[in-house]
């Protein structure tokens, strides 16, 4: 087991207010783990995969990494963001590189950083500022600076859902290249996304959340074999299957 | 001349979805499934054409021997590809020779966009010099320095 996440519940005071955002989450992640949370608007997805990354605490309940409560500074746990999150002064090389100043120097940090920049199929983009980049590259400096840590643990919010219809299809696919790719990391994915084809598209496991308060509906194993075809029928059971526990 | 408006990594998105399709799509279909209008896609299918991934024959969009084997390989691979493809294309050919030619294999942007205004019909040369950027950088080809405002060819490993 990878992660525990137990008896999560969150809940924000705004004027007074008390709101209930997550509502008792219990599910564990284990190694080969990719999981897709999916859920409507504004149930907690986003708050959740916060949590479970230590960026935010819970009101109660707890994270547990490989047995101890998470640290936000966790080394074994990275983040890729919906809006890139890079350093625009940065060249696309010194944004990765940035993420291993604290524990890689010099050539060290210059050869792990050429490394996952090879690996996502940035080379030729070394020395490019973010505002040259398309979206889609903008995204594989994402994944190339978290995979540079190599994380035991990968969480990705909406990685794609700032893209375009077709750059998106390529960056999942290859994404999911990389994650096929016993010699690369993450042991395990967890990925937000509103985007249900997106989650039967990528995941092995769906958690479905319920509208806000989140709770969880439904944890489901898909059994879909890869590569994964959006035209194929059984693709389609399991997205209607999805949708159905969804609304 | 036109150039086709579409990044590598759209066409390469392209490609992977005819291929769910079974290697062959019609275009207009293509364009309903993503919720896009025809113009929107067109771009990537035409820029899919010019680097010989796919066949257009009557609004049908077909992947060619090479998409296939693009398709089937991995990230590191299919730079080689794209680079032989990208390599191949006549103004990117032409813009290479100049640079093999020019004082230090560089040449100025703003030379480069008066280079590129004469061959391409458009009032928005900027956005088609960052697409011919965008090829060239996947390709290992020709690179471009926003700082010294230079493009220049790219040493290889
Ligand atoms: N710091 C905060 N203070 C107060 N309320 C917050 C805070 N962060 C989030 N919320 C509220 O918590 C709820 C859940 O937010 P969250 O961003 O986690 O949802 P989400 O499922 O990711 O939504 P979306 O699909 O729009 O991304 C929302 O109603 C939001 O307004
Ligand atoms: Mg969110």
């Amino acid at each position: 087991m990878l992660a525990e996440i137990k008896n999560v519940s969150k809940t924000y005071e705004s004027d007074g207010n008390k709101i209930s955002v997550l509502d008792n989450i219990n599910f564990t992640v284990e190694d080969n783990d990719f999981i897709c949370i999916v859920g409507p608007s504004g149930c907690g997805k986003s708050t959740l995969l916060r949590i479970i990354v230590g960026l935010e605490k819970p009101t109660s309940g707890e994270v547990l990494f490989k047995g101890e409560l998470i640290a936000p500074d966790n080394p074994k746990v990275a983040m890729v963001f919906q809006n890139f999150a890079l350093f625009p002064w940065l060249t696309v090389k010194e944004n990765i590189e940035l993420v291993l100043e604290s524990k890689k120097h010099g050539e060290e940090a210059e050869k792990v950083a050429c490394k996952y920049i090879k690996a996502v199929g940035l080379d030729g983009f070394e020395r490019v500022y973010p505002r040259e980049l398309s979206g889609g590259m903008k995204q594989r400096v994402g994944f190339a600076r978290a995979l540079a840590v190599e994380p035991v643990l990968l969480c990705m919010d909406e990685p794609f859902s700032s893209l375009d219809a077709l750059t998106s299809q390529n960056l999942k696919d290859e994404l999911l290249m990389l994650w096929a790719d016993a010699s690369m990391p993450p042991d395990a994915v967890i990925m937000v996304t509103h985007n249900v084809e997106e989650a039967v598209y990528m995941a092995n496991r769906i958690i479905i959340l319920s509208h806000r308060p989140g709770k969880i509906v439904a944890d489901l194993k898909i059994e879909l074999e890869r590569p994964r075809n959006r035209k194929d029928p059984e693709f389609y059971r399991w997205v209607d299957k999805v949708y159905s526990l969804i609304v | 001349m036109i150039f086709p408006k579409a990044t590598i990594s759209e066409i390469i998105g392209l490609l992977e979805v005819v291929n769910d399709s079974g290697g062959i799509e019609d275009a207009a279909r293509l364009a309903a499934d993503f919720d896009l209008e025809l113009d929107e896609i067109l771009p990537s299918i035409d820029g899919a054409e010019l680097l010989g991934f796919v066949k257009v024959t009557d609004g049908n969009i077909e992947l060619t021997a090479d998409a296939q084997k693009l398709l089937d390989t991995g990230i590191r691979e299919r730079k080689k590809i794209i680079r032989d493809k990208v390599g191949g294309v006549e103004i990117i050919k032409e813009l290479k020779n100049k640079l093999i030619e020019s004082s230090g294999h560089k040449m100025k942007k703003e030379d480069t966009l008066k280079y590129l205004q004469n061959r391409i019909a458009t009032t928005d040369i900027e956005s088609y010099f960052r697409i011919i950027i965008n090829w060239t950088r996947h390709a290992g080809l020709i690179g471009y320095n926003s700082d010294s405002e230079e493009i220049c060819l790219m040493s290889r490993e």
